[in-house]
């Protein structure tokens, strides 16, 4: 299990995450919920261990081992993975050497080519770089073919859909089964209720809180209901309204 | 191709130094490929083919060579160029004087080794005279000792007649550099297309200094000169690109990247543009600084140490 306790995190002096609670169990599917800002991109640099992202109070748990202090190779070793938002580019660097970590990863051609037909590309992305002759999109798809090839244990999905073309939810929800079927757990982070409803179990975050947590459904309808309307995601003297409704669980 | 008796084991040793720096020595000896070996200051083979004219002899310190490619004749297998310096220090000086013909076309594949030099000064100076829709590609690859002890002093002139494209591409990114100083510089005339590479990676107190200068006089000239050098440690690097716009409809790109790894490299880049003519279109881009933190935590999130995941990335910068 990986599990966060009592996280607080302050960046640049100001404070993002506030008495944060997760626990993520073997082989589940989780979403990570909310608005733009609200802090989920900042809970995924913390968990795969970012530089600059320890927190200043609370610890990261990975089975009952503290990994707080863990770099972010340390807990990749570990199995703890992410694919982020927005791919970078690699210049030099073909698709087939990105996929095997330079031939660090013993992969076969045909697992190769299984990870990119999983995401929709063919087997001619090999040859091409990961550099700006491929689509934002194109990127994308390489990267979660890459973090497949991986057979990780715990998979932070950071917004999966968010700039690719036609990529559809069947297509992501595809994709994530197959990384459950390799044994990982996969944490989706979006701001898209339909992405949380495939999932076993939702936390809702607002203003770097758990505002509210539980199932798909009930999260996704209050969501739904509540923070497509909220134009105060992010704003300091609701914090302690927030706060509140955080352990009231509600409004 | 035939290696003289008395070259025999100087050849081998070559032959040795050459096919560790990646070459194939079997197009050394092969009597389809054009191809002239040169150890110090001797000439261990030469062999021309059809179209080609290859003459090269000794000089103080080194070797000439004069190579022609006749008029019209398109040289399908590459020349290959091999030279080398066997010895602990001393000095060795070849000039090189190129001649496309009009129309011909040729590719080039030099490779340099001077693989145990401790004080070696190497001096190449070349003339590149390509002619009306002519094209000559030059791939250059260097391989110096480990101990830095190589000093490189390249001077290149090229003047590409109307129409003519001229290609080059230097690569010093498998062993230590030592000091390098590179010079070149390409008049183009109308129609005519040059595109210049500079990929170096420079370790310990390596000393870069690359200097490439695009002349667009004439018409519709094309050119584009990059640089990509990786400087670690107390490595110091002075990359100047220039084009000149003297020409209508004249189009230059001068691009430098420059990626930094230690508190204690010395790196500047200086791009030049200048337009005499108002047709005339120039652009440049120029960046220093480590290695982006977002690639090197995509690749560190897959399992790769920093050390790891910064030698990935900088192996596909220089690819």
């Amino acid at each position: 299990m990986l599990e966060l306790r009592d996280i607080y995190l302050e960046l640049g002096g100001k404070s993002i995450l506030k008495k944060l609670n997760m626990k993520f169990d073997e082989g589940k599917r989780y979403t990570i919920l909310g608005n733009n800002g609200t802090g989920k991109s900042t809970i995924a640099n913390m968990i795969i261990g970012v530089e600059g992202y320890t927190p200043q109070k609370g610890k990261i748990y990975l089975n009952d081992q503290d990994i707080t202090d863990l770099g972010i190779s340390q807990r990749a070793m570990l199995g703890i993975t992410i694919a982020f938002q927005e791919s970078v580019r690699f210049d030099g660097i073909k698709v087939i050497d990105y996929l095997t970590l330079g031939g660090k990863l013993k992969k076969s051609m045909d697992e190769m080519k299984e990870s990119l037909k999983l995401v929709g590309l063919n087997q001619d992305y090999l040859k091409r770089y990961v550099d700006n002759s491929l689509s934002g999109g194109e990127r994308k798809r390489i990267e979660l073919a890459s973090v497949y090839m991986l057979s990780p244990k715990y998979v932070i999905l950071d917004e999966p859909d968010s700039g690719i073309d036609m990529m559809s939810i069947e297509t992501i929800n595809v994709i994530i089964s197959n990384l459950r079927k390799r044994g990982a757990t996969v944490i989706t982070i979006t701001h898209r209720e339909e992405i949380a409803l495939e999932s076993d179990y939702t936390y809702l975050i607002c203003s770097g809180l758990v505002l509210k947590e539980g199932t798909p459904a009930d999260i996704s309808e209050y969501y739904k209901a509540m923070c497509d309307l909220c134009d105060h995601p992010n704003d300091i003297q609701s914090n302690d309204n927030i706060q509140l409704v955080s352990e009231k669980g509600q409004l | 191709m035939r290696i003289s008796p008395d070259y025999s084991k100087e050849f081998e040793k070559i032959a040795d130094a050459y096919e560790k720096s990646g070459g194939d020595v079997s197009n050394l000896i092969d009597k389809r490929v054009a191809s002239i070996i040169i150890s110090g200051d001797k000439i261990l083979g030469l062999n021309n083919v059809d179209g080609v004219e290859i003459e090269a002899g000794k000089q103080e310190m080194g070797v000439w060579a004069k190579i022609k490619i006749l008029k019209g004749k398109k040289i399908l297998m590459p020349i290959h160029l091999c030279t080398g310096y066997l010895g602990d220090e001393g000095e060795q000086h070849i000039n090189f004087e190129f001649t496309i013909e009009d129309g011909a076309s040729v590719d080039f594949i030099s490779h340099c080794s001077f693989p145990t030099s401790k004080h070696l000064t190497h001096k190449m100076t070349a003339i590149i005279k390509i002619g009306k829709n002519a094209s000559m590609t030059y791939s250059d690859a260097h391989f110096h000792s480990e101990n830095g002890g190589v000093t490189l002093i390249s001077d290149t002139h090229a003047v590409v007649d109307e129409g003519g494209k001229y290609m080059n591409s230097f690569e010093l990114t498998r062993t230590r550099v030592g000091k390098l100083t590179v010079k070149m510089d390409v008049d183009l005339k109308a129609g005519a297309v040059a595109d210049l590479e500079s990929k170096v990676r420079g370790k310990s107190d390596d000393e870069i200094s690359i200097k490439e200068s695009l002349g667009l006089n004439g018409k519709g000239a094309h050119g584009i000169a990059k640089s990509k050098i990786v400087a670690t440690e107390k490595t110091r690097a002075r990359i100047v690109n220039e084009a000149f716009g003297n020409a209508p409809y004249s189009k230059g790109h001068i691009e430098c990247t420059e990626i930094t790894s230690g508190d204690n490299v010395d790196v500047a880049t200086l791009p030049v543009l200048k337009v005499t003519n108002d047709l005339s279109e120039l652009t440049h881009e120029a960046s220093i600084g480590r290695i982006n933190s977002k690639q090197l935590d995509t690749i560190m999130a897959k399992g790769m140490t920093e050390e790891e995941a910064t030698e990935f990335i900088i192996k596909g910068i220089l690819n």
